[in-house]
């Protein structure tokens, strides 16, 4: 991996989030969309106010999910084949483009956690407990969820069923990030271990990302 | 079946110069198919272009006039045969390092449309390494100096191929490859065509030429060959 | 080429009496002292997820062979396999939960094997819609073998994480889903024929859908002549009509 490479990396970082800069799918309909799931919940379950204390935390990492997988697969999706064919003869690096796509989504994922995280705060009465924790999952459950997204993406490219075979892909593989993400809050809220939860985020992250940079150009390839 | 490789130029004044005809070829297919799922598209192709050549590809709708292309292109692999492009075998990952001196602008531009077109320039140079201070240069020879700021999906599709061309002219290729490239051009911009196909040829490189119109191509290119029945004559 | 029907016959068999031996000595094992007859479900239930993760295991290996060797036959084992395995392991769930319901009187418990298990179906069930979206084989073997390692390779770590997960949130009940502790010899020597019969039944079930794979094969080479029209072939001059 070469500086060049680095530079395509930042190349595609740069025109992905310049893209839902301009389209504003994220900031106008998932994000949105995210939060309206948050306050449909209450409607199916009920209002009590500790039941939604206890469950809010579940939901919203739930909802992350779920709603995650549509803001990583948004981006890569939206590639056409003149459009990958070109950045294929500029000599687009397969694996700089799955990490350019893998971060730029991640920090699209992050700013949903965020936001539908204030949401979740306010509708379900939830406690800010550790901030330096709460913050690190999220970080590395955006990450996680970010690559399993790319990685799956490029996995249905020009298939028949295309990114509607996505979220069936990737909600069983983020089981560990789910269950890392709520078991580290439930930590801080009962004492219980938190690092062992957030090394099992990291351990997810690391093997999807190796396997996305190692199969990149076999993917692009066939 | 006749090799094209071997028959007398279109046009001897429009001839590959001599060192250029002894330099390696830069594409060399050899009985090459080509399938998309259980289809078979090309069959048995042979080709051989060497450096200097401007080539015409003509053929009827559904030929497989973009697929041949795009085979050359290293988007595609073999599915029979074999053939190398710029040195590197179309069957091995090999190809991927070629393609950065490959250009080409396709039938359907390949911009983003919600990046101006300075901005779809200056990402192609970024991700190409070449210097983005060319992107006004380029611009300007292709007559969009003045939409710069236009986003790509807001432009007309001359447009889009004119920022396409100025890509073309941003990076240095080896091979160009050009999928009807007067298609939705005004009278400057297909005299631009002209003038970069001709550039590509005296640089050394070679051209491909995809295209109905059979007597503006003739008049520039070096020889013709046509696809029929999934193979080139 | 003509397409050659092998028509293995000794699959069916081998199948036929591996049921019939288990089925006979599950009929004939005794009953469980608190289940009863409930109990030879077992004998199904516990054969099925041991194939299901064998099977997954011979997807992942398949998958895995192709990435390195691009031999397109170790994709159709990593299929075949996946196929098999995703029907064993819907088997196991059903069988479980009509386990479940009258002895926990549950349809599911939150158990971290059934847990596993159910995640595990559904990455393969996503492993089958990818190769059924999918026309091309080297494409299809591409993509469905990526994702067959990534399964995989998850698989431990949502094992572990499920377990963990399990071990914060045991069931107040005092039942243990883990299933009964068997005892008697007779039912243990009933339990483990039936793995063995039944992993006959996979691999029996290998070779024929294998051969189902190499008679597709045989066919699409008969398809494949030189002969064969090219897709342009179908495009004609347009001809207007009188007047």
């Amino acid at each position: 991996m070469t500086a060049g490479f680095w530079h395509q990396v930042r190349a595609v970082i740069d025109r992905d989030l310049l893209r839902e800069r301009r389209s504003g799918d994220v900031l106008w309909i998932t994000i949105p969309f995210g939060a309206l799931a948050l306050l449909l919940v209450p409607l199916a379950v009920g209002t009590d106010a500790e039941l939604l204390r206890e469950i809010g935390v579940g939901m919203y990492w739930v909802i992350v999910m779920l709603f995650g997988v549509l803001v990583a697969v948004g981006k890569a999706s939206k590639e056409t084949i003149p459009q990958q064919d070109a950045s294929s003869l500029l000599g687009l690096d397969p694996a700089a483009g799955f990490i350019g796509r893998t971060v730029s989504s991640a920090i699209l994922l992050l700013a949903f956690e965020v936001v539908v995280g204030v949401v979740a705060v306010g509708l379900y009465n939830l406690d800010v407990l550790g901030p330096a924790w709460l913050i690190l999952t999220m970080i590395i459950a955006a990450i996680g969820l970010a690559l399993l997204g790319t990685l799956t993406a490029s996995i249905v490219n020009s298939t028949s069923a295309g990114t509607a075979l996505v979220p069936l892909l990737v909600a069983p593989l983020s089981v560990p990030l789910l269950l890392g993400a709520t078991q580290a809050y439930d930590g801080l809220r009962y004492g219980h271990a938190i690092v062992s939860w957030v090394l099992l985020m990291v351990a997810v992250a690391t093997v999807v990302a190796m396997i996305g940079v190692l199969t990149a150009r076999p993917l692009q390839e066939s | 079946m006749s090799d094209p490789s071997t028959a007398p130029a279109a046009d001897p004044e429009k001839a590959p110069s001599s060192a250029d005809a002894a330099a390696a070829p830069l594409v060399v297919l050899d009985g090459v198919g080509v399938r998309m799922g259980s289809t078979q598209i090309l069959r048995d192709v042979n080709l051989e272009i060497g450096p200097g050549e401007v080539v015409g590809l003509f053929g009827a709708n559904g030929a497989g006039k973009t697929t041949a292309l795009r085979l050359i292109a290293t988007l595609i692999r073999p599915a029979q045969g074999a053939g190398t492009v710029l040195g590197a075998d179309l069957a091995s990952p090999d190809r991927y390092d070629v393609r950065r001196r490959i250009g080409m602008v396709g039938h359907v531009p390949g911009l983003f449309p919600e990046l101006t077109l300075a901005e779809n320039l200056q990402y192609a140079g970024r991700v190409a390494g070449v210097p983005t201070v060319r992107v006004p240069e380029a611009l300007a020879a292709v007559g969009l100096s003045g939409a710069a700021d236009r986003l790509a999906g807001a432009s007309s599709h001359g447009m889009q191929r004119r920022t396409e061309f100025a890509r073309e002219l941003m990076i240095d290729r080896s091979l160009l490859l050009l999928d009807e490239p007067h298609s939705a051009l005004d009278r400057n911009a297909v005299d631009l065509v002209e003038g970069l196909i001709e550039r590509k040829a005296a640089e050394g490189g070679a051209v491909i030429v995809v295209s109905h119109d059979r007597d503006r191509i003739n008049a520039i290119a070096h020889r013709s060959v046509e696809l029929a029945g999934g193979t080139l004559t | 080429m003509a397409v050659t029907a092998r028509n293995l016959r000794w699959p069916w068999i081998a199948i036929g009496i591996s049921l019939a031996v288990s089925f006979a000595m599950a009929m004939t094992s005794p009953a469980d002292d608190v289940q009863g007859d409930l109990v030879r479900i077992m004998y199904v239930h516990v054969p099925s997820a041991w194939l299901a993760y064998t099977a997954f295991f011979v997807t992942f290996v398949g998958s895995l062979v192709y990435l390195v060797t691009r031999n397109l036959k170790a994709d159709r084992v990593a299929a075949a396999s996946a196929e098999i395995g995703v029907f064993f392991t819907g088997l196991a769930l059903a069988l479980g939960m009509i386990w479940a319901k009258p002895t926990w009187g549950v349809w599911w418990t939150w158990d971290a094997r059934l847990t596993l298990t159910a995640i595990m179906f559904f990455v393969y069930l996503g492993y089958l819609a990818l190769r059924r979206t999918t026309d091309d084989p080297v494409m299809r073997a591409s993509r469905a073998s990526v994702l067959g390692v990534l399964g995989a390779i998850q698989i431990p770590i949502v094992h572990f994480s499920v377990v963990w997960w399990r071990t914060l949130h045991q069931p107040p009940s005092i039942i243990r889903p883990d299933g009964p502790s068997i005892q008697d010899p007779m039912m243990l020597a009933t339990l483990i024929i039936s793995v063995v019969a039944f992993t006959v039944v996979y691999v029996s079930l290998m070779f024929k859908r294998i051969e189902l794979i190499h008679l597709d094969d045989e066919r699409r080479a008969v398809e494949d002549s030189p002969d064969r029209p090219v897709a342009g072939e179908a495009v004609t001059v347009p001809e207007l009509g009188a007047n």
